[in-house]
């Protein structure tokens, strides 16, 4: 439905605006428009051209949005030739009149102008999300990235050239608030209060349960599905679907932003009963990479649906969801499918010791080592290979650790954080001992911080 | 629909008063408006000047001035002779009561057709100041526009006025009642400007590997300075809304984002908050946090210490062109810099890194782009020691996060 209506009022010459005797009246159609949709924010950027006759002299233009979510103080017209002989003198938003807006123009030019016409709207949105696909040893997934746009903006935007922004945008104002106003700037002293916030509900839902005959008009017939080119502007990313959309008022569209079919991924396992209590959390680890078959731009954070195949005939298991922040190229992914029960940690406290007591001059405690020898014991019930990360945190920062057995790589992660790496062949157990000292009370002071850093 | 009576503001001259007893009679002649000022030059308050004739007769004269569905602060209204300052003399000023109005007794030597001016501080008339900023695509400048917003909600209708600002040309407009104008009123192309990212260690996140799914924003301002050098420097510029935009090189833009600027007087910096980079990843860990004691009680209880304290924060770039990071750190109390490198290069205290003040350091770390193979890289360490720390009264730690 059209409810964005541009009006060209012709005045008599000397006539005050809004007040004026109207001569005539054309209603110049959109000719293009390109919608550039945000989804850190409910926010578009909207950018339509239209050719308005205007004539030498005075010229007024009438701009209405009703049932809209535009913010009028985004609006903006700029002539797109004779730029220099063209005054867009004010935007007046008359009284007592809702969702509309007059320009004055002070033409040097008679005849066709291209102008264009550009504001926010809320209402449109966009969200990335992935379904992965793993193959059977699950050394590779296949990856697939799509977008979902989707628009309750109230206006229909036929044939518009969609573009998608990636990043997280500073905003002072809601879109939808500021479409929400009584008067476009608010009034003098009520502060960023709004008057008549309601857009009445029933409207909203009339939107909802508008007839379908615009739906979806199907695209010109291509034989292979749309592209979508990226690239970076400033601290975004710009993400341009080939072509034209049209996507009608309560209606969304799912497009394939990227389809790579073998990304190499690692079965990682993390244990850290401070984050994750005593169950073992899965995650799927691969980096944004060209080495991973990715690396062209970063990925929009989105969730991500894990399956895997089970057996040639192309079926399908479900293992798992994860959502995924945003990811930069070359950054890492981890993955966090959920807790599993088929690889095991189980740290056990074996001994406990304690000595080099200090008395203080009463004759009591103070000062103290604990030494924990703990054994850790990982188990690896799968059929494939994983890597597995334990973590082990000692609640203070006066600590020796030295260890034994097959732990593999072993880091200090932070002043009282150790990070254990194994990794693990298919259907095998591998077992650790470390033995901690920890200072207590006056013993700290003979601690020694080289102690740690090894 | 509004039934608002037209004119709300009145002046009568009041004719052919007898003596004794005021009897608010008001019916003579009603001086129609001329000219009329509309002064934005206060942010706080607008004043609104108009030229009146009166007729005048010799004697005394009483002017009554009313007004109804506006808000007049009564105490600032203020009468001006302007052509017979000499002849004619306001001699008092009395306020009938429950009315919105005021009288003047003003004695003539004369009849005359005198010009007056009346001035009075008008409420719900204002202005605002946005700015409209689309930067190159390699942000070096913007095109900076700002327009001027004139909102009436006074209860007034002002067919013509000249609006005055504190700068500039005043011009002649009309605004009515619950009207709203938007002018643009300056455009300043190529303004240059300073891309600035900024991370502090005690408003950004410490670790992002903690935080579930989020990624750690590093804020991003545009950095403008209002002189002469950047085609400004004539006038402060106004507090207000900026929405910045970037052309995005195929003949179109896309909005960056938007901040509220305080005003900015000549020669000063405007900043500009329009988004966050997530390209750069910041990840500081504290290492070591240790006590040395320094004096002890009887009782063998630590009562003064020093602190060995080491941070790590590794930086990287995933961006395929080069950053500037300004890096704050906080470090409260009494305290002196062990060492303190970049990816083990000292750095010198004012030459590689600033004191803010006693407890804030400032590092500007030069980020190279992202190679092929990988982010660019640099770690800040710092080793320190906190002094003099007497235990239950150590001062304001650095937030670890």
């Amino acid at each position: 439905m059209k409810r964005i209506v541009l009006t060209l009022l012709i005045f008599a010459a000397t006539a005050r605006v809004g007040r004026a005797k109207v001569d005539l009246v054309t209603l110049p159609s959109r000719e293009t428009v390109q919608l550039t949709i945000y989804n850190s924010a409910d926010m578009t950027l909207v950018r339509e051209s239209r050719a308005l006759t205007l004539k030498d002299g005075r010229n007024a233009l009438q701009f209405s949005w009703e049932n809209t979510l535009i913010d009028p103080t985004s609006l903006e017209m700029l002539p797109r030739a004779n730029a220099d002989k063209i005054d867009i003198a004010e935007l007046v938003y008359p009284p007592r009149v809702r969702n509309l807006g007059l320009w004055n123009i002070d033409s040097g030019v008679s005849g066709k102008v291209p102008v264009e016409i550009t504001y926010l709207t809320s209402g449109l949105s966009w969200r990335a999300f992935y379904m992965g696909t793993l193959a059977e040893d699950e050394k590779t997934m296949r990856l697939q990235g799509y977008v979902r746009v989707t628009n309750n903006s109230g206006e229909d935007y036929e044939n518009a050239q969609t573009r998608l922004i990636v990043g997280k945008v500073h905003l002072l104002d809601e879109i939808a608030q500021l479409a929400r106003r009584q008067y476009p700037y608010g009034r003098p002293g009520e502060g960023r209060q709004m008057l008549e916030e309601s857009l009445e509900l029933g409207q909203a839902k009339r939107m909802l349960s508008r007839s379908r005959s615009l739906a979806m008009a199907p695209a010109p017939a291509a034989a292979r599905p749309k592209e979508i080119t990226k690239e970076g502007l400033s601290e975004y990313f710009l993400y341009t679907i080939e072509g034209t959309e049209t996507i009608a008022t309560g209606w969304s569209k799912r497009l394939m932003s990227f389809d790579t079919d073998d990304v190499p991924v690692v079965n990682l396992y993390k244990y850290e009963q401070q984050r994750y209590g005593n169950s073992v959390v899965r995650f799927l680890s691969f980096k944004n990479d060209e080495e991973h078959e990715l690396g062209d731009t970063p990925i929009p954070g989105g969730m991500l649906k894990v399956y895997r195949n089970a057996g040639d005939a192309g079926h399908l298991s479900y293992t798992g969801q994860s959502s995924f922040k945003y990811i930069p190229v070359d950054e890492d992914v981890e993955l966090n499918l959920g807790a599993v029960a088929n690889v095991v940690v189980e740290p056990k406290l074996m001994n406990l010791e304690s000595e080099n007591y200090t008395f203080d001059r009463r004759g009591n405690v103070s000062g103290w080592d604990e030494i924990s020898t703990f054994s850790i014991e990982v188990k690896n019930t799968r059929d494939i290979a994983v890597k597995v990360e334990i973590k082990r945190n000692f609640n203070t920062q006066y600590w020796d650790l030295t260890k034994s057995g097959d732990s593999g790589q072993f880091d200090k992660e932070d002043l009282d954080t150790v990070k254990f790496t194994l990794v693990l062949e298919p259907r095998s157990t591998k077992q650790f001992q470390y033995v901690v000292r920890t200072y207590h009370g006056q013993r700290r002071e003979n601690w020694k911080a080289t102690s740690q850093l090894r | 629909m509004n039934t608002r009576t037209k004119s709300a503001i009145a002046l009568l001259v009041i004719l052919s008063i007898g003596s004794g007893a005021f009897a608010r009679i008001k019916l003579v002649t009603l001086p129609e408006r001329a000219a009329t000022v509309i002064r934005l030059d206060n942010p706080r308050a607008t004043l609104i000047e108009e030229e009146r004739v009166l007729t005048l007769q010799k004697g005394l004269n009483k002017v009554d001035f009313s007004w109804k569905g506006v808000l007049i602060d009564a105490d600032s209204i203020r009468l001006r002779t302007l052509d017979h300052p000499n002849n004619v003399t306001l001699l008092s000023v009395s306020y009938p009561p429950n009315e919105a109005a005021l009288v003047w007794d003003i004695s003539s030597d004369s009849d005359y057709a005198e010009t007056v001016r009346i001035s009075y501080l008008l409420s719900n008339i204002d202005r605002l100041i946005t700015y409209k900023a689309v930067a190159d695509k390699a942000e070096s400048f913007v095109d900076l526009k700002s327009y001027l917003v004139l909102r009436n909600f006074s209860g007034e209708d002002f067919d013509k006025a000249r609006v005055l600002l504190d700068y500039g040309e005043a011009f002649e407009q009309g605004i009515d009642h619950e009207e709203t104008k938007q002018m643009l009123f300056l455009k300043s192309p190529k303004v240059p400007i300073t891309k600035i990212w900024k991370f502090d260690a005690a408003k950004q996140p410490w670790d992002p590997e903690k935080l579930e799914n989020q990624n750690v924003g590093i804020p991003v301002s545009y950095r403008i300075v209002n002189d002469t050098g950047s085609s400004l420097g004539k006038f402060s510029l106004w507090g207000g809304k900026a929405r910045l935009f970037q052309d995005d090189g195929h003949e179109s833009t896309i909005f960056l984002g938007e901040d509220r600027t305080g005003l900015v007087p000549v020669g000063e910096k405007m900043e500009l908050y329009i988004g966050d980079s997530r390209d750069i990843v910041v990840t500081q860990r504290k290492m070591q946090d240790t006590q040395v004691a320094k004096a002890k009680n009887k009782k063998g209880d630590v009562v003064l210490y020093d602190t060995n304290e080491r941070i790590t924060a590794k930086v990287e770039n995933f961006k395929d062109s080069v950053a500037v990071l300004t890096m704050v750190q906080h470090i409260g109390g009494q305290w002196d810099m062990e060492t303190c490198t970049l990816d083990g290069r000292a750095l010198r205290l004012g030459t590689d890194y600033r004191k803010k003040d006693a407890n804030t350091l400032e590092f500007e770390i030069k980020l190279p782009a992202r190679t092929e193979d990988g982010p660019a890289e640099k770690e800040l360490k710092m080793y320190y020691h906190r002094r003099n720390i007497r235990p239950g009264a150590e001062p304001r730690q650095t937030i670890r996060r």
